[in-house]
């Protein structure tokens, strides 16, 4: 992998990372008693899993998809981290053994 | 710290957010599985939209591909109302599971030994996120 494209890479998790934690809190200011603003996040939200879609794509025309999935196999990792930092989410114990099953499961089936 | 209490949905098979999850992990491994057929279609571009994924338009699959992105939303945005953010991210790594199904149905692609334990793997893992969910629930 050149510089170039471990840039992409990066870039497109910060940004699916990011836009999932606005995502999350419109949802969240929507159940609210005053959930005003709530539109406004969604489209930021939006916006950036736009980019992340794109960046993806243009990641995804030059990886194997063997090199893609160990990529996206860590994802859930970085939002799992996301979510704590910037949400306060906790996670109990058999969660994080779940992450680890699946990003281990997902290694597996992307070295076949 | 005081945490607001998160909302319940209201009862209806449909409106389970954990169904919801299902079938955005469904539509998803589909768009993955078109957006590949796309990129293959496109795979000998090496211009300077094919970095932003713009040559890839030009295929068919990667608009049906996109349609499925999209009807992914509907239900992802319903669950996100109801289930944390980092367990209803990490249930959607089934798609792992189905993108190998669906690329051996659809792309003829293989299942070996390896691949299978992977697979399985998986819905260990999402069996105890599952788990884990529950004991959050069983703490309200």
């Amino acid at each position: 992998m050149t510089p170039s494209l471990w840039l992409l890479v990066i870039i497109s998790q910060a940004a699916l990372v990011g836009g999932q934690i606005f995502l999350k809190r419109a949802m969240t200011r929507r159940e609210q008693a005053d959930p005003g603003g709530w539109l406004g996040t969604l489209a930021l939200g939006i916006a950036t899993m736009t980019i992340w879609f794109l960046l993806w794509l243009g990641a995804m025309h030059r990886l194997d998809l063997s090199q893609q999935m160990p990529l996206e196999g860590l994802s859930p990792l970085f939002i799992v981290f996301g979510s704590i930092l910037f949400l306060g989410e906790r996670l109990h114990w058999k969660g994080w053994l779940g992450i680890a099953l699946t990003s281990i499961g997902v290694v597996l089936v992307s070295m076949s | 710290m005081h945490r607001p209490v998160p909302p319940v949905p209201k009862p209806g098979f449909f409106r389970n957010p954990y169904l919801q999850i299902l079938l955005t992990v469904l539509l998803t491994a589909a768009a993955q599985i078109l957006l590949k057929l796309g990129a293959d279609a496109s795979a000998g571009d090496d211009s300077a939209a094919s970095w932003l994924g713009v040559a890839e338009l030009r295929s068919g699959w990667t608009w049906l591909g996109i349609f499925a992105c999209v009807a992914s939303f509907g239900g992802w945005l319903y669950a996100l109302r109801f289930i944390p953010l980092g367990i209803a991210f990490s249930l959607t790594n089934a798609v792992h599971i189905f993108v190998p199904l669906g690329a051996w149905l659809i792309l003829g692609e293989r299942i070996n030994l390896l691949r299978g334990t992977g697979i399985a793997v998986i819905i260990v893992g999402v069996v105890f996120l599952a788990q884990s969910v529950a004991v959050a629930e069983e703490k309200l």
